[in-house]
C-alpha cells in the first residue's frame, strides 16, 4: 500500500526543484568551506597543522543545524504544496488510501531527501579533504559519516513539525516563515540551554556524549509525529 | 426494485455553530443519474464532501452500496469515483502523468490510462503539460481520474462550471452515456435547473442545507412549467372563443397567455383555433426560472 502511494509522490515531486534542493544544501556548505579554506590555507595550515581533518568538520559542523532545519523546511513545504496549489487534497483523499498512509509516505520521502542531503554533507567533506590535500593517512572515516547522521537525527523534532505545518496550512508562508525563524534561531544555539530541542543538532556534535542528542532527537521526533499524523487522519478536507 | 447506492439518515453538519447541511436523507438508486440543484451555498459540495468522507458528519448515517461509510470507507471509495469542485491536478505533470499518479495508487493497468483517455477526448493531448489545458480541458482530465477505477458510483460536482456551450454540451453527452454503457450511478450536482434537467432522471434541490424537493425530473418538469402563451391572429376574438370552449386565459400585449396545460389540451386548444381560421403564428412554453421556482418550493419550508 504505502509503497503505491510512495510511487505516486516520487512521480509528482519530478520537476518541483526537490532533487535540486536535496543536492544543493550540502554542496553549498561545501563550497562555503572550500572558499574558507581555499582563502586562508596558509593561516589554516599554520594554526591547525596537527588536525587539518579536524578542522574542517569543526569548521563545517557550525553550519550544519541550520541548513538541515532549511532543508527540512523547504522540503516539507515544497512537497507539501504540491497537493495545496491546486488543491489535490480533496482528490488524493478521497481515493481508496488512509490518511495514515499519504502521511506517511509524505514523511518518508522527506526522510529519503535529506539522507541523500546527508549522505552527499559526508561524501562532500571527503572529497574537499583529498582535493585540499590532508593527505589519507589519517582521514577520520567514523568522523565524517558522524557529522552527516547524528545532527540529522537530532533535527527530527523540528522535521515532524514543519511536515506538519507545511501540510496543515495551505499558506506556505505560515511553515516557511516559522521554519526560517527556527533557523535562525538554531545560529545561536551556543547561547541557548541544552534542553531545547532546537539545540540538539548542534550538540550532536559539539559536546561530550553527542550520539545522546541524535537519540533523543529520534525519539522526540517519532513521539511528535504521533499527534501531527493523527490530527492530518481526522481533519475536514476542505 | 432496483438497489439503493446511497442513503443518508439525518446526515448534518456544523460549521462553527451554522448547519451547512441539516437532517439530510438522500436515497439514490444503481443505474440513476441524480441530479442535485441549488443555489451556491446551498450545501451541494458539503454533502459531497461528506459522501467522500473528506469531511466527517456532525450527526446521522451515510450508507453507500449497503456499507456504512465510518466503518468500511476503503472498500466504498474503491468503487467511487469523484470529481470535487474545480478539478484537482498537477500543473506540471502531462495528463498520462496526472493520471498515473493516481493509477499507481488504485493499481489498475496501464491500458486504463489511454482508455478514459479516449472516454473524455483528450487524445493527441496527454503529453503536454496540464497548467498550458483550458479550463474544459482540465475539466475532462478531472473526469477522467475520477473514471480510472472503473468505479460503479461516480460523483461529480457542478462538472459544466465554466465551461463553453459545446464543452458542456460534450460533457452531459458523456454523463448520460455513463449508466447506459458502463452500468454507472451517477451522482451530479450543479445550480442550474435547465443543466439537470437535461441529464438527470431524479433531482433533490437543496436550500439552506435542508431537501426541500426530491421527486423524478418528469414531475418536477410538470411543477415548473409555467404557462402556455400563443400568438394569433385576431387575439381578441380567439380569446372569447376559447373562453367559451371552456379554456380560462389572458391576453398580454396581444399575446394569448394560458396556465400550464399538458400536451393534448395544449393540441386540442391549437386544433380548435386553427379550425376557426385563425392564424398560429407561435405556440411557446414560458418555463419558471429557477428562482421562481425555489421560491415557490422554499415557500412552503419554514425558517426558524
Amino acid at each position: 500500500m504505502i509503497r503505491r502511494v510512495m510511487s505516486a509522490d516520487w512521480l509528482k515531486i519530478h520537476g518541483k526543484g526537490l532533487w535540486f534542493l536535496a543536492g544543493l544544501g550540502p554542496l553549498g556548505l561545501v563550497a562555503m568551506q572550500a572558499l574558507n579554506f581555499g582563502l586562508r590555507y596558509d593561516y589554516i595550515k599554520q594554526e591547525y597543522a596537527m588536525d587539518l581533518w579536524g578542522a574542517l568538520l569543526e569548521n563545517i559542523s557550525f553550519f550544519v543545524p541550520v541548513a538541515l532545519y532549511l532543508g527540512s523546511t523547504l522540503i516539507c513545504s515544497l512537497m507539501a504544496n504540491i497537493e495545496h496549489q491546486t488543491s489535490s487534497w480533496k482528490q488524493l483523499l478521497a481515493l481508496p488510501i488512509s490518511r495514515v498512509t499519504v502521511f506517511s509516505s509524505k514523511l518518508l520521502l522527506c526522510l529519503i531527501l535529506l539522507t541523500i542531503s546527508c549522505v552527499l554533507l559526508s561524501a562532500g567533506v571527503m572529497i574537499l579533504g583529498l582535493v585540499l590535500g590532508f593527505g589519507t593517512d589519517h582521514i577520520p572515516y567514523g568522523e565524517i559519516v558522524r557529522i552527516g547522521l547524528w545532527p540529522y537525527g537530532a533535527a527530527l523534532p523540528i522535521l515532524s513539525l514543519q511536515l506538519w505545518l507545511s501540510l496543515t496550512f495551505s499558506n506556505q508562508a505560515i511553515s516557511v516563515s516559522f521554519g526560517l525563524i527556527l533557523s535562525i534561531v538554531s545560529l545561536f544555539s551556543i547561547y541557548l540551554p541544552e534542553w531545547v530541542p532546537l539545540v540538539w543538532p548542534y550538540l550532536a556534535w559539539n559536546s561530550l556524549q553527542p550520539m545522546f542528542y541524535s537519540i533523543f532527537g529520534i525519539l522526540l521526533g517519532m513521539l511528535l509525529l504521533l499527534p501531527g499524523a493523527l490530527h492530518f487522519a481526522r481533519k475536514d478536507v476542505i | 426494485m432496483s438497489e439503493t447506492i446511497i442513503e443518508t439518515k439525518g446526515l448534518l453538519k456544523n460549521y462553527k455553530g451554522r448547519a451547512a447541511v441539516k437532517d439530510l436523507n438522500l436515497n439514490i438508486r444503481k443505474g440513476e443519474i441524480y441530479g442535485f440543484l441549488g443555489p451556491n451555498g446551498a450545501g451541494k459540495t458539503t454533502t459531497i464532501r461528506l459522501l467522500l468522507g473528506l469531511i466527517a458528519p456532525s450527526a446521522g448515517t451515510i450508507e453507500i452500496f449497503g456499507k456504512d461509510l465510518r466503518h468500511e470507507k476503503m472498500n466504498i471509495l474503491r468503487k467511487v469515483g469523484s470529481l470535487v469542485e474545480s478539478p484537482s491536478y498537477y500543473g506540471h505533470l502531462t495528463a498520462i502523468q496526472n493520471l498515473e499518479a493516481i493509477r499507481r495508487i488504485l493499481n489498475v493497468p496501464k491500458s486504463r490510462i489511454s482508455e478514459v483517455l479516449d472516454i473524455v477526448s483528450l487524445t493527441g493531448e496527454e503529453k503536454r503539460p496540464v497548467k498550458g489545458f483550458s479550463l474544459g480541458m482540465k475539466q475532462r482530465l478531472g473526469i477522467a481520474s475520477a473514471l480510472l477505477g472503473n468505479p460503479e458510483l461516480l460523483i461529480l460536482d457542478e462538472p459544466t462550471n465554466g465551461l463553453d456551450p459545446s464543452g458542456i454540451q460534450e460533457i452531459r453527452d458523456l454523463i448520460k452515456r455513463m449508466p447506459q454503457e458502463h452500468g454507472i450511478t451517477v451522482l451530479v450536482s450543479s445550480h442550474l435547473l435547465s443543466e439537470i434537467e437535461l441529464m438527470a432522471n431524479t433531482v433533490g434541490i437543496l436550500h439552506q442545507g435542508s431537501m426541500v424537493y426530491q421527486d423524478s425530473i418528469t414531475n418536477l418538469q410538470q411543477r415548473a412549467a409555467g404557462e402556455m402563451r400563443l400568438v394569433v391572429s385576431e387575439p381578441e376574438m380567439a380569446l372569447s372563443f376559447v373562453e367559451n370552449r371552456g379554456y380560462t386565459g389572458v391576453l398580454q400585449n396581444g399575446t394569448l397567455c394560458f396556465t400550464r396545460m399538458n400536451d393534448t389540451t395544449v393540441a386540442q386548444l391549437v386544433k380548435v383555433l386553427v379550425e376557426k381560421g385563425h392564424a398560429i403564428y407561435r405556440v411557446e412554453e414560458r418555463r419558471q426560472s429557477l428562482e421562481e421556482f425555489f421560491l415557490q418550493v422554499v415557500g412552503g419550508v419554514s425558517h426558524d
